[in-house]
C-alpha cells in the first residue's frame, strides 16, 4: 500500500477514536471538536511518511500538540464567546441540573482536576483510551520506562486525591463498554 | 472501593458506546475532509469555518479563527435564481465593502403571531403545486470575520449544493454581495482581507457518493416531536434544545435541504411551540424579500428569523450584537451573522 492509502485506512479506522480523545478534553465544546479532529488529520496527513504501524498513540501524539494549539488559537473568539456566555450564566439561564451531577464522574473529575496536566494526561490514556504503557509512551512522546514511571506516580496522586475527597462509594453500574480500536 | 483507573474509566465523558463518536463509518462531513486530503485540495478555509459554528452560549453562531461573526445588510435585488455568473468590474467601481446594518422592522406593520403563521403553513402544505423537499442548499451570507490586529470584516458569499441522483453533489461558493453586483468583494482566502471580482469562485468541488442517514443527511421528518429529535442530532446536543441553539439548528438544516411546504410546516409549529421568540412585525429582507420577523433576545445578541407570511418558510437568520464590545472593535448593532436561504 501507497502512504497516501494507509493514511486513507488509518484515517476511516480511527477518525471516531481521534474525535472521541479530543471530545474528552474539549470539556463540553462539542462544536470545536470536528474542526480540532481535521486540524489532527491534516498535520498527520503531512506528516504520513511518518506513520507508524499502530498508528492511533502516534495520532492522539498529534491530537494532544493540536489541542495545546486550538486552545491558544482560540484565544481572541474564546474571550468573546465566554464574556457572552457569563453574561448569560449571571442570568441564570444555562443553570441547568445535568444528571452527571449524580455520578461518579463529577467528583472524579474534580479529582483528576487537582493533579498535573502530566499527569492528568498520562491517566487519561490509560484510563479512557485504554493505552498500555508503550502506547501512551509513543502518545507522549517518551521512553516507555519513563511513562510507566509517570503512570505509577499519577496513580498514586490521584488515589490521595479521591482518598482526600472521601465521597459516597459510587454505584458499580453505568461501567462503559471497552475502547477499542487501537493498535 | 474500586481501584483509581476503574474509576476514572467509570467517569469516561465521551464513552465508546455513547450517543456521540461512536465507532462506524464515517460521516459525511468526515468523508469530505478525507476526499479533500487525499486530493490534494484542502478545505476552503471559508467552508471549513462554516462546519465550525462554534456557538455563542444563549447568543448565536460565531466562527472559529478568524472568527466569523457574521452581519447583514439590506440588499435592493430580489434573488430568485442561482446568480453565480462572473461579472468583471471595470476600474473605479467602488467595492461592496460597506458594513451592513440590520433590518429594520417596519413600524406601522402588524406582526403576524407565529402560531397563526404555523397554521397558515399548515394549509399551504397540502395546496396543489406546493414545492416539494429538495436535497442541497442554496444560501448567501455575510460573515463578520475578526482578527487580533485588524477591525472585523464583511464576508458575503453564495453557496449552492446540490445532489444527483447518484448520491453524489457538487458545491459552488463564490463571493458575491447581491446588494452591489458587478462590485469588487472583500475575500479572505489566503489569510490577508483583499478584494476578488464579483462572482469569484472560492471553491468548486464535486463529492463522491455519501449514503450518510444520519441527521442533517437524512430527510427531516413531519412531526414536530421527530422533527425536534431530529434537529437536536443535526446539532449534536444531548439535551433539550433551548430557543437559540434551535435557531441554530434550523440553519444546520437548511444549510443542507431545501424545505418543502410540508417540512416548513412543521418548521413553522415547531417555532410556534418554542418560548421566547417574539413577534415583531414586517421586514424586507436583504435579497428584497418581505417577511414577518420573530426575535430571540439574548444578553449582548439578539437573533432575528425571517418567515415567509404566506408559507411560513424561514428566509432568513440574523445575528446582532446589543451592546459594544470595543476590544473586538465591535459596536451595539453590528450585525454578526446573516443568512438568507433561497430555492
Amino acid at each position: 500500500m501507497s502512504n497516501d492509502e494507509i493514511f486513507a485506512a488509518a484515517y476511516r479506522e480511527h477518525y471516531w477514536a481521534v474525535s472521541r480523545y479530543v471530545a474528552r478534553r474539549l470539556d463540553g465544546r462539542t462544536s470545536e471538536v470536528e474542526e480540532v479532529v481535521a486540524e489532527v488529520f491534516t498535520v498527520a496527513w503531512r506528516r504520513r511518511a511518518d506513520l507508524p504501524g499502530s498508528p492511533l498513540p502516534w495520532l492522539y501524539g498529534v491530537a494532544r500538540n493540536c489541542l495545546a494549539n486550538a486552545v491558544r488559537g482560540y484565544g481572541r473568539r474564546r474571550r468573546l464567546v465566554d464574556r457572552l456566555g457569563n453574561d448569560e450564566t449571571a442570568h441564570g439561564r444555562q443553570i441547568v441540573a445535568s444528571p452527571d451531577a449524580e455520578t461518579p464522574g463529577s467528583w472524579v473529575h474534580d479529582a483528576l482536576a487537582r493533579l498535573s496536566e502530566t499527569d492528568q494526561e498520562v491517566l487519561r490514556l490509560t484510563a479512557w483510551e485504554e493505552l498500555g504503557v508503550d502506547e501512551v509512551a509513543v502518545a507522549l512522546g517518551c521512553g516507555s520506562r519513563a511513562a510507566s514511571m509517570r503512570l505509577h506516580r499519577a496513580r498514586r496522586r490521584l488515589r490521595a486525591e479521591i482518598d482526600r475527597m472521601r465521597p459516597t462509594p459510587p454505584s458499580a453500574d453505568a461501567i462503559p463498554a471497552k475502547e477499542h480500536g487501537h493498535g | 472501593m474500586a481501584d483509581e483507573l476503574e474509576l476514572l474509566r467509570r467517569a469516561d465523558p465521551v464513552p465508546v458506546d455513547g450517543p456521540h463518536y461512536g465507532d462506524g463509518p464515517l460521516d459525511h462531513r468526515a468523508e469530505r475532509r478525507l476526499e479533500e486530503l487525499l486530493h490534494g485540495r484542502p478545505a476552503d478555509r471559508r467552508t471549513r469555518l462554516r462546519r465550525l459554528r462554534a456557538r455563542l452560549p444563549n447568543g448565536g453562531p460565531v466562527r472559529a479563527h478568524r472568527a466569523r461573526l457574521a452581519w447583514g445588510l439590506a440588499a435592493t435585488a430580489v434573488v430568485t435564481a442561482v446568480t453565480l455568473t462572473l461579472v468583471v468590474s471595470g476600474p473605479g467601481t467602488p467595492p461592496a465593502v460597506a458594513a451592513p446594518r440590520p433590518l429594520v422592522v417596519q413600524a406601522d406593520s402588524t406582526p403576524v403571531p407565529l402560531d397563526a403563521l404555523a397554521d397558515r403553513a399548515q394549509r399551504q402544505a397540502t395546496a396543489e403545486g406546493a414545492p416539494p423537499l429538495r436535497k442541497g442548499t442554496h444560501v448567501q451570507s455575510w460573515s463578520l470575520g475578526m482578527s487580533d490586529s485588524e477591525p472585523p470584516i464583511t464576508l458575503p458569499t453564495e453557496r449552492v449544493v446540490r445532489w444527483k441522483a447518484d448520491g453524489s453533489h457538487t458545491e459552488l461558493v463564490v463571493a458575491t454581495d447581491p446588494r452591489h453586483p458587478g462590485r469588487p468583494v472583500l475575500d479572505d482566502g489566503g489569510g490577508d482581507p483583499h478584494l476578488v471580482e464579483d462572482g469569484h469562485v472560492l471553491t468548486r468541488q464535486t463529492y463522491p457518493p455519501s449514503w450518510s442517514d444520519a441527521p442533517p443527511e437524512s430527510p427531516p421528518p413531519h412531526d414536530v416531536a421527530g422533527l425536534r429529535a431530529y434537529l437536536q442530532e443535526a446539532a449534536s446536543y444531548h439535551t433539550k434544545l433551548t430557543t437559540p441553539e434551535l435557531l441554530d439548528a434550523v440553519a444546520e438544516l437548511l444549510d443542507h435541504w431545501t424545505l418543502g411546504a410540508r417540512e416548513s410546516a412543521t418548521v413553522a409549529r415547531l417555532l410556534a411551540d418554542t418560548q421566547g421568540l417574539r413577534q415583531a412585525g414586517q421586514v424586507t429582507d436583504r435579497l428584497g424579500r418581505r417577511g414577518q420577523a420573530y426575535v430571540y433576545d439574548a444578553p449582548g445578541t439578539r437573533r432575528m428569523l425571517i418567515m415567509d407570511p404566506s408559507t411560513g418558510a424561514v428566509l432568513g437568520l440574523e445575528t446582532t450584537f446589543t451592546k459594544a464590545e470595543p476590544e473586538y472593535g465591535v459596536e451595539a448593532g453590528d450585525v454578526m451573522d446573516y443568512n438568507a436561504w433561497m430555492r
